[in-house]
């Protein structure tokens, strides 16, 4: 409860901050269209040159990426800490967040949030829309769950692994281009995985769980049944990898060596 | 029961020291040299409830890694710490509860938004109640005469607006104990003494503990009447000020200024005192003791001709870079 | 001279100092090469050539795409919008050297860095893995380093200007996360421009972008060669020199601004 109104706290003062610079705002909307306009256009120059891919057709695969941007906006919005390392540790704004009552990660969380990254979650559900109208989808009354369960799962795992690396600035004093690259393996997992070999496969299921943002859970919609276990498993691998990034962020606190001053 | 207890506290760090050259850097992709830093060296102390007391040292000497130890910022290696009868880093969130920390040279403050915005996302934090908040923080807010500040974005502050508000948001819950790391710095001398005064009165007011690090002497000895101090991570002097000036700032400084050119052997055959030259030869210092300086003013006066002479005591500051310089031997 | 070299040294040796990017930096350049590799097969499917090219020179093309990158790829235009926010560019000015070539050269320092310590080592996992096509011509290399190298410059010089118009606006990083987006796509990273249509490949060689990645990747996998390669070097190096027009102008701009307004 006392976390709930702290969010409602900082939130209020993120969008008190935001208004003062209403121009970046709408640079920042535009900026993140083109992200969204690229892949898009990426996937239709594509089937200008084949009509399927690996048995999918093109409207699937505009799904999937409509879907995977929900949870991705969801992530940019409350869990981009690309530049954690530079912000927290190397100019050590990590002592002030230390001297608060509150979970550090949460503090962060709440500090770096980019609500305005909610926009590109309007985005995927008009993609999602058309694709959907083209492929004539039906959908339940439960399916409105599934997709919420789904897309927090799909979060949660982007969370998990973006929290992760940000950890291993505790143990690590170096800067780390890893973040900026990691944002192009997650790329991979809107495309249908049975497209990768048995490795990269495996390492976007078990190790960067990326296929749980896009094409797993967006398989269920499409009713792929081969895909269920995989799509009913979204949530599950949500709860973990953000449990285990947490844990690897306690322990990482400890490890803190402050900024040398 | 001590605010602050301190027992074979122990920091070290690993540091990474680079090879030379483009060679070196090849092998330092593989294997790294680095050795065991050790910040602060097993040292113990205890602070009373409603204490006030002077952290110092020089740079590096270990002052900050104590704090930061102190405040559950960084974890020891060994020792243990019980500040308001917590462990800071084990019970983190509970713990900042019971402490305010003002760091000088690092903003606590939103840097878009206005002071009181802050103010209040604090108090959320905190949980101060409305009632406590209002009693308390006007009083503070009146004291430090932020009132008129409290509208404007903390980048629109000049540093001594902007430390007055550091300092008041740092007592929003209104802690027992305050941790006070340069808190004057680059600050001019009537903010210094509205901080100081400020200072004093929450103390007496709420009886608050408040440690404080600082390069200027004169926050300390307008402040503190217990300093310790630290060199190379060990504490060297633990103990009142007044003692510390007894033993070290007992000499006294007499300026003399010469009509005609001396030279430092004939005033050293007159009087055996350590002489030192002013700013040219027709100045010299005479470092004595108290008791001797009706007889060296008496002989040098009846020896020479002068133009003007006057007598300063040693100030904290010397005495300090004194100890440093020579390290501590009480005589 | 000595001082633009040193800056690369110096550059390069900050580099060296980063060591886990070294050993993150290949892993997951490889996945990324992996990952492009197969979805490219994918979208091959049973057709044995698009647009003319086979799926060998496809994805040798990817590979090489991606490793190149590494080489020309370099933070300029974000450091020097930080530079100039932090109001460093001013000091940058007294010192005894051309602000812009300085950045340039510790671009070149990270390039060799990364070319040394990720592409070679990069590419050498990326062959044991995958079937790529590697030509024993050496004209080919040849061209292809020359063209790597005009790519650099271009690409170093967008990010000049790119950096500099945040002097003059007031959301830089909006802007440059748009320039890197526009880069992407149409230099030929993600696609080579043979895949766009018509009218697109029109628009497009108009623009400097291509200059980038599609050229010297085409020129690797042979998809050009003799004449058509040295009519794309030429494409790059008339850019080279095209774009020093806006940056002396914009420079000039921003000098003035600089001291009118003091940063």
């Amino acid at each position: 409860m006392f976390y709930v109104s702290i969010f409602f706290q900082y939130m209020s003062q993120y969008v008190k901050t935001k208004l003062q610079y209403r121009t970046d705002l709408f640079v920042e909307f535009l900026s993140d269209l083109m992200f969204q306009g690229v892949n898009l256009i990426f996937i239709l120059v594509v089937f200008g040159h084949t009509q399927l891919l690996n048995g999918w057709t093109r409207d699937e695969i505009i799904f999937i990426y409509g879907f995977f941007l929900i949870p991705f906006a969801l992530f940019a919005s409350f869990f981009n800490i690309w530049d954690f390392n530079e912000r927290y540790i190397v100019r050590g704004e990590m002592d002030r967040v230390l001297t608060r009552p509150v979970h550090s990660l949460f503090q962060i969380v709440l500090e770096r949030m980019e609500l305005e990254s909610l926009l590109g979650g309007i985005t995927g559900l008009v993609v999602m829309g058309y694709a959907a109208s083209r492929l004539h989808m039906t959908f339940h009354w439960y399916d409105a769950v599934l997709f919420v369960l789904f897309v927090l799962g799909g979060t949660f795992v982007y969370a998990g692994i973006f929290i992760s690396l940000a950890s291993i600035s505790f143990w690590s004093d170096a800067r780390s281009s890893i973040m900026p690259m990691m944002y192009n393996i997650g790329n991979y997992g809107r495309y249908p995985v049975d497209i990768y070999n048995r490795i990269i496969r495996y390492i976007l299921t078990w190790i960067l769980p990326f296929a749980f943002v896009g094409v797993y859970p967006a398989a269920y919609f499409l009713r792929k049944t081969e895909w269920y276990t995989y799509s009913f498993l979204t949530p599950v691998m949500g709860m973990v990898c953000f449990t285990l990034s947490v844990l690897l962020w306690n322990a990482g606190i400890k490890r803190y060596r402050g900024a040398g001053n | 029961m001590y605010a602050i207890e301190v027992e074979k506290l122990r920091k070290e760090f690993k540091s990474y020291s680079s090879r030379s050259g483009l060679a070196g850097a090849f092998r330092d992709l593989f294997t790294r040299n680095y050795k065991i830093i050790r910040a602060v060296d097993d040292i113990s102390f205890t602070v009373k409830q409603g204490e006030m007391v002077g952290y110092i040292g020089e740079n590096g000497a270990g002052k900050s890694t104590t704090i930061k130890m102190l405040t559950g910022i960084l974890t020891p290696t060994s020792g243990r710490v019980v500040v308001n009868g917590m462990n800071p880093h084990k019970e983190r969130e509970r713990f900042v509860q019971t402490i305010g920390v003002v760091f000088g040279q690092r903003s606590q403050l939103w840097w878009d938004i206005a002071v009181q915005e802050s103010f209040r996302l604090l108090k959320k934090v905190y949980r101060v109640s409305d009632q406590d908040y209002n009693e308390h923080m006007d009083h503070v807010i009146e004291t430090l005469d932020i009132g008129p500040l409290l509208d404007k974005p903390v980048r629109k502050l000049s540093l001594g607006q902007r430390m007055r508000c550091e300092l008041a948001a740092a007592l929003i819950h209104n802690p027992p104990l305050l941790f006070l790391d340069e808190p004057t710095i680059g600050l001019d001398v009537l903010v210094k003494l509205k901080i100081r005064q400020f200072l004093k009165e929450i103390n007496e007011k709420y009886n608050t503990t408040i440690l404080l690090t600082t390069h200027d002497m004169t926050d300390i000895e307008a402040l503190c009447e217990r300093v310790i101090m630290l060199d190379e991570g060990k504490i060297i002097y633990d103990g009142s000020l007044q003692h510390l000036k007894q033993n070290w700032g007992e000499g006294k400084q007499i300026h003399f200024q010469f009509r005609d050119l001396v030279s430092k052997e004939e005033l050293a055959s007159l009087v055996h005192v350590t002489w030192e030259q002013g700013e040219d030869r027709y100045n010299w210092i005479a470092h004595v003791r108290a008791n001797d300086m009706a007889h060296v003013i008496g002989k040098v006066v009846s020896s020479y001709e002068l133009k003007d002479i006057h007598i300063r005591e040693v100030s904290t500051e010397e005495i300090i870079r004194n100890i440093y310089e020579e390290g501590i031997h009480y005589g | 001279m000595a001082k633009y070299i040193e800056m690369i040294r110096m550059r390069f040796l900050m580099m060296l100092a980063y060591r886990t990017n070294y050993y993150s930096g290949i892993f997951i350049y490889s996945i990324n090469i992996g990952a492009y590799y197969f979805l490219w097969s994918a979208i091959y499917g049973g057709q044995s050539s698009i647009q003319g090219m086979t799926v060998e020179q496809m994805t040798t093309y990817v590979a090489i795409a991606w490793m190149a990158r590494a080489f020309y790829f370099n933070n300029i235009d974000r450091e020097i919008a930080m530079e100039i926010r932090d109001g460093k560019v001013a000091i940058e000015l007294i010192r005894p050297y051309n602000y812009l070539v300085m950045k340039t050269m510790q671009g070149l320092g990270e390039g060799i860095f990364r070319l040394i310590f990720f592409s070679l080592p990069g590419m050498l996992i990326v062959t044991f893995v995958f079937s790529l096509q590697f030509t024993t011509n050496v004209h080919t290399w040849g061209y292809f380093t020359l063209s790597t190298i005009l790519s650099f410059i271009i690409n170093s010089q967008l990010n000049l200007l790119a950096g500099m118009v945040t002097f003059f606006t007031l959301n830089g990083e909006g802007l440059l996360r748009a320039k890197r987006f526009i880069i992407d796509l149409f230099s030929g990273l993600i696609l080579p421009i043979s895949f766009y249509p018509e009218w697109a490949q029109h628009v497009m060689h108009y623009l400097p972008f291509q200059a980038i990645s599609y050229i010297p990747s085409m020129i690797f996998t042979e998809s050009f060669t003799g004449d058509v390669a040295i009519k794309g070097m030429m494409f790059q190096a008339v850019w080279c020199v095209v774009l020093i027009v806006p940056i002396y102008l914009l420079w000039k701009a921003a000098k003035r601004k600089l001291i009118i307004q003091g940063g």
